[in-house]
């Protein structure tokens, strides 16, 4: 079944159009070189900014023109930062997510279970009633994830889950998402870790300047010559001796040539 | 957590019960608070013994004003802090007291304030509401408002509007300045009881507005991006917090001139004691304020009896060294409680 369709979708000047459509039950990775339109693709799928032309399709219907509690029933959006001055435990924090499901001064034990089922998947239990102000930052993630777990959507959007963790962190975080595919849901999540990427990603959809440069099941998507060329950097894939996984090899920078200067964001 | 803040409410009520008895009792003719319930019945039943008249005419209104204002900032403050994600924040970020200072300001230069006495409370409120329009359309840029240039139109907007009155001032007679005096410092003398009628409509239409957008204000703390993300309709709850934080505090300073201090140190001091959460917050801001005016104007009536000072001057004094104090104790681990 399709999670999320782009017809045409595009977001101008930020993206250019494109017609993808993902389907559930997979990791789909969206990389690409910083300024690429990674974070704006996630908004426009999450429904949080409307295409300026073309049509986002979640369920069938054009996300864009739907109520903020109907897009978050369909779609749970995770922004890149979840800060370290957030002054609310990680209870309240995941029961956040159940805001578009229940009034708010109800008590009732849907949402308890709700919560205590997303904390529990998550590992957080132990961390109940602390603020997330003294959590570490791979525990905030995982109660991010925990909040999208507690929304019930089918659809996780996830801006970048594995900045800015340690090692661990990046291999917890993202071996979790793979178990929450494997239940049915469809992640889609920007990544910077090309290795990663390949590892833990059925799909992956390649940004360049705002344009879809490939799309397709991992094997197809990296090859050497494109990642050159998307990513301005020398690379040689190889498997690695241990796990078999594919790897790359970085040999290091291109020069980039005029007029194709590389954009910051 | 729940001891601590059932506690802090138990503290809040009773605080203000005190303040309640000590502004209706004191003053030149001196009440026992045992008297108060019958002088109020008296004045009610139409009774105009001296005691009577002075409980039910002259403190009743001025303390129930003091209340009233006093929840409204207090609640404002702590929304626009939310809303702001800014702990600067208080009713004087959105411009609203600035404006309806300068409003209060003009009308009283220009005389007509001597002709018909609803000119200068009508003035600043109209003059209030159209400079937080006016920020909020600099600040909207297609259908989303940023709030960074709202804060920072709010201040230009707001020093502009205080050099606007700072040369009125200067231009004006000294008759008609301490008439000006009266609503930049603020005061709550002459408070009668359709101000209280009116503070209390609005109060009591607002208030219950913002405590069901309590969880959504909860969210915003969080960001603007996760609270689109889990569904709040954010450019909503904006328009509808900031236009009825202009509303009560508008009619506010319309009723008793610029009160400052309140909005800011209020929410503060009661986010530590009752938590983060705005279901608790708002009520605990609510009677907060309350108590924290009735008790400031208390002060600027006996200090230096029989001259009164603003009620303004004595939150900021009483206000700002308490709210250091605060700081300081805590400051170290003031964001993570």
């Amino acid at each position: 079944m399709v999670g999320v369709r782009l017809d045409a979708a595009a977001y101008r000047p930020v993206l250019q159009p494109m017609s993808i459509a993902l389907e559930l039950g997979q990791v789909v990775g969206v990389i690409g070189p910083n300024g690429a339109g990674k974070s704006t693709l996630l908004r426009l799928m999450a429904g949080l900014i409307a295409p300026t032309s073309g049509q986002v399709l979640v369920a069938e219907l054009p996300i864009a023109s739907q109520s903020p509690r109907w897009r978050a029933q369909h779609i749970a959006y995770l922004p890149q930062l979840i800060g370290d001055d957030i002054p609310f435990t990680v209870r309240e924090f995941v029961e956040m997510g159940r805001y578009s499901r229940e009034s708010a001064w109800a008590q009732g034990a849907s949402r308890r279970e709700a919560v205590m089922a997303a904390v529990a998947q998550m590992g957080l239990e132990r961390l109940l009633d602390v603020p997330l102000a003294q959590i570490s930052g791979g525990e905030r993630q995982r109660a991010g994830i925990a909040r999208c777990l507690a929304q019930a959507s089918p659809v996780f959007l996830l801006d970048e889950p594995i900045a800015n963790l340690d090692v661990f962190y990046q291999l917890d975080i993202l071996s979790r998402l793979r178990g929450l595919a494997a239940d049915g849901r469809l992640i889609v999540l920007a990544i910077h870790h090309l290795e990663f990427a390949m590892r833990f990603c059925d799909a992956c959809i390649v940004l360049d300047h705002g344009a879809v440069v490939a799309f397709g099941p991992r094997d197809e998507v990296f090859q050497t010559e494109l990642v050159q060329r998307v990513f301005h950097i020398g690379v040689r894939r190889f498997a690695d001796p241990f796990t078999g996984d594919p790897r790359l090899s970085v040999m290091g920078c291109l020069p980039v040539k005029d007029g194709e200067e590389r954009e910051e964001s | 957590m729940r001891r601590r803040r059932r506690l802090a409410f138990a503290s809040l009520v009773l605080a203000l019960c005190v303040a309640v008895a000590l502004e209706i009792g004191i003053g030149p003719v001196y009440i026992p608070f045992w008297h108060i319930p019958a002088d109020t019945i008296a004045y009610a039943s139409g009774h105009r013994s001296l005691d009577a008249i002075v409980v039910g005419a002259i403190r009743w209104p001025r303390l129930l004003v003091a209340l009233l204002v006093g929840a409204a900032l207090a609640v404002a403050g702590c929304v626009l802090q939310a809303i702001f994600k800014n702990p600067m924040s208080d009713p004087g970020v959105i411009g609203v007291s600035s404006g309806g200072a300068l409003g209060a300001v003009l009308t009283i230069a220009f005389g007509w304030s001597s002709r018909w006495l609803w000119v200068t409370p009508a003035g600043s409120f109209i003059c209030g509401l159209a400079v937080v329009v006016l920020i909020y359309r600099l600040a909207t840029f297609g259908r989303r408002t940023n709030l960074y240039a709202l804060l920072l139109a709010g201040v230009a907007v707001g020093s502009l509007c205080s050099a606007i009155i700072t040369a009125i001032l200067d231009m004006s007679p000294l008759q008609t300045m301490e008439q000006m005096m009266f609503w930049l410092f603020g005061g709550l003398d002459g408070s009668n009881w359709r101000e209280t009628c009116i503070l209390t409509i609005v109060d009591g239409i607002v208030l219950p507005v913002f405590m069901a957008l309590a969880w959504a204000l909860d969210i915003m703390v969080t960001g603007e991006e996760h609270a689109e993300g889990v569904g709040v309709a954010v450019q909503r709850v904006k328009q509808i917090a900031l236009g009825l934080c202009a509303l009560i505090v508008g009619v506010s300073v319309s009723t008793t001139g610029v009160i400052s201090f309140v909005g800011l140190i209020v929410p503060h001091v009661l986010r530590y004691l009752v938590g983060p959460r705005h279901r608790h917050l708002i009520p605990a801001c609510a009677l907060g304020g309350a108590t924290l005016l009735a008790l400031s104007d208390l002060v600027a009536r006996t200090v230096v009896a029989p001259v009164e000072l603003n009620v303004g001057i004595v939150t900021s004094c009483l206000g700002a060294p308490f709210f250091l104090f605060l700081l300081f104790q805590h400051g170290r681990n003031w964001q993570r409680r």
